[in-house]
């Protein structure tokens, strides 16, 4: 499982989201955000890059993603802009949907690694055979101090050099974000620093955890949802996603009773619209099956259905309709309380993609960022007294937060419907997973679900999350079984 | 019979949210020989992180509180005492 390890970079994010939510909750972002670059990275602490100057530096690009905008729009003079005044635009922007992708990225934290994937090391003997620099096809490979060099402009990564070399000391060395994008949306342009190219990304966030640098940052809404919790006079309901179980090492009560001490009005399991979706799509699945279709696969997960759309458009009509759960789950929620801010509460980038295309969310949130924001209003988790959601689900739908949750509640809707289909999981994306997708038909046999998931062990392994994804998994299976 | 190591991990949110949650992941992580020395108990804040410039998150080994606590700090500890 590509692992959620821990990893320096997304503490020093939560960190700083930290900082940023409590000066909004003290009312005082304006006045003092221009300070929190300084307050994060201090005059005497040791530096992470190359020097404090360019640790804050970056650190205020952060702060801009944070406020939700795209460092790519960065006009020349609009380095010496201050950030009070991106607050004061944050502030104009109003309740208008941020326009253009949900990642960007910070160059000035992308360490523009390096051009070749190939390296020579140390080992290098500067043997009398040479075989590097005989067998390149480009020429590329010298010798300098007895060692083989690569001419880094000239490479062309074809790996011939470290296959040949008799004391393996030429070592492949990936771009972590080029290698984790299942899509090649991520390359690096002429200056060596990456760019996400919009049409070909599906906001999977992979990239996002891929990098070392903490490089690509999600746009955030958090600005936005911040304001309407604080804001009394706003009517806000929190629709947390099912994978929430096990995200702070609680129950489930104790979180909607903390959601609620943070201002949201109402509480919405999404399992809930899980469970109708559950529903909808066996009914889909057998109707389609009944019309000579092979196979039918899942549509609750955006990336995927974006990497349909965008990369795989062949098997366009194999994919459900059925909305995803957040979708009823926030329909549900417009009919009962017109009017209200709806945010979803996940562990997912492309459920910000998904949501921004649909009449039923407003906002999305990442447990990341709730993690920061409980921080910050000083709420405890654990500490919370244990309180029932507005509007409650099965734990038909609540597995849907694990990979193999969707394609067993429709199996099992289907058989007690007198129907027998097979299933098959796609558990996580990637180049070979999208060819055996494109081909899907002849690969399954006739009469299948197929369930994807972008996400390697479903959304418990979002690039949201907090927790490790095998203690999320413990934590949800206990509480399936103290509650069936 | 008593173990050698009483390990209290904290699970409140400020230390669960800034690299706890990973702590979970201790026991797995203990080597063989260590596993039978010492208890492993999850706790609810233990009061460490409402210090001025506290750095979360919190293990108390014994009598000694440990910053930033890896599972790696934790093991090596261990290992020395
Ligand atoms: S498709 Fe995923 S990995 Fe590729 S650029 Fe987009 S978010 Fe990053
Ligand atoms: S598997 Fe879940 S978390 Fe991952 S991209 Fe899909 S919906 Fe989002
Ligand atoms: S949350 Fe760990 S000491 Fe308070």
């Amino acid at each position: 499982m590509t692992m959620n390890y821990i990893n320096n970079a997304s503490l020093l994010k939560r960190q700083l989201v930290v900082r940023f939510a409590r000066l909004m909750f003290a009312g005082e972002l304006k006045n003092k955000i221009d300070l929190l670059p300084l307050h994060q990275a201090p005059r005497n602490s040791e530096a992470v890059r190359c020097c404090v100057h360019h640790d804050r530096a970056v650190i205020r690009y952060r702060l801009i993603a944070l406020l939700g905008f795209a460092i790519e729009n960065e006009k020349p003079d609009d380095e010496a802009r201050t950030l009070s005044s991106y607050v004061e635009e944050a502030e104009a922007r109003g309740l208008e949907r941020m326009a253009g992708s949900a990642l960007t990225v910070i160059d000035e934290a992308c360490s523009a690694c390096i051009r070749a994937n190939y390296r020579v090391t140390n080992a290098c003997r500067g043997c009398v055979a040479r075989p590097c620099m005989m067998n390149c096809p480009k020429n590329c490979i010298s010798f300098e101090n007895g060692q083989a060099h690569i001419d880094e402009k000239a490479c062309i990564s074809c790996g011939i050099c470290a296959k040949v070399c008799p004391y393996h000391s030429i070592v492949f060395q990936p771009i972590p974000c080029e290698q984790a994008c299942p899509v090649n949306a991520i390359v690096q342009d002429k200056n060596g620093k990456q760019d996400i190219i919009a049409e070909k990304c599906i906001n999977c966030g992979k990239c996002l955890q891929a990098c070392p640098f903490g490089a690509i940052m999600e746009r955030s809404e958090i600005y936005e949802i911040l304001r309407a919790i604080t804001n009394p006079a706003e009517a806000t309901v929190a629709l947390i996603a099912p994978s929430i179980v096990g995200q702070f090492n609680t129950s489930l009560g104790k979180l909607v009773t903390a959601l609620r001490k943070l201002g949201f009005d109402h509480v919405v399991e999404v399992a809930w619209g899980a469970d109708l979706a559950a529903q909808k799509e066996t009914a889909e699945l057998i109707e389609r099956l009944e019309h000579g279709q092979t196979c039918m696969t899942s549509s609750c997960c955006p990336a995927y259905v974006d990497a349909v759309n965008k990369h795989i458009s062949n098997i366009k009509p194999l994919v459900s309709d059925t909305l995803s759960p957040m979708q009823y789950a926030g329909e549900w929620a417009g009919q009962q309380w017109p009017g209200a801010r709806r945010v979803f509460v996940g562990p997912c980038i492309a459920k910000r993609a998904e949501a921004k295309a649909s009449p039923h969310i407003e906002n999305t949130l990442t447990y990341e960022e709730l993690g920061s924001v409980f921080i910050a209003a000083g709420v405890d988790v654990a500490e919370c007294e244990e309180s029932r959601a507005d509007l409650e689900a099965t734990s038909v739908g609540r597995k849907f937060a694990v990979s193999g949750g969707v394609s067993t509640a429709i199996k099992n809707a289907a058989s007690a419907a007198g129907h027998n289909v097979t299933d098959k999981v796609i558990d996580g994306l990637d180049a070979k997973s999208l060819a055996m997708l494109k081909a899907i038909e002849k690969v399954v046999k006739p009469g299948t679900f197929v369930e994807v998931m972008s996400c390697e062990g479903g959304c418990i392994n979002g690039p949201g999350v907090i927790s490790n994804p095998t203690v999320a998994r413990r934590f949800l299976e206990k509480m399936l079984q103290e509650h069936p | 019979m008593a173990k050698k190591f009483k390990i209290t991990i904290c699970s409140g949110t400020t230390c669960y949210v800034l690299g706890g949650a990973h702590l979970m992941m201790l026991a797995e992580a203990l080597p063989a020989d260590l596993k039978d020395q010492v208890e492993i108990i999850d706790s609810n804040c233990i009061k460490a992180c409402q210090y001025e410039n506290a750095l979360p998150p919190f293990v108390q080994i014994n009598d000694y509180l440990m910053a930033q606590a890896s599972v790696a700090k934790v093991v090596e500890y261990l290992r020395k005492h």
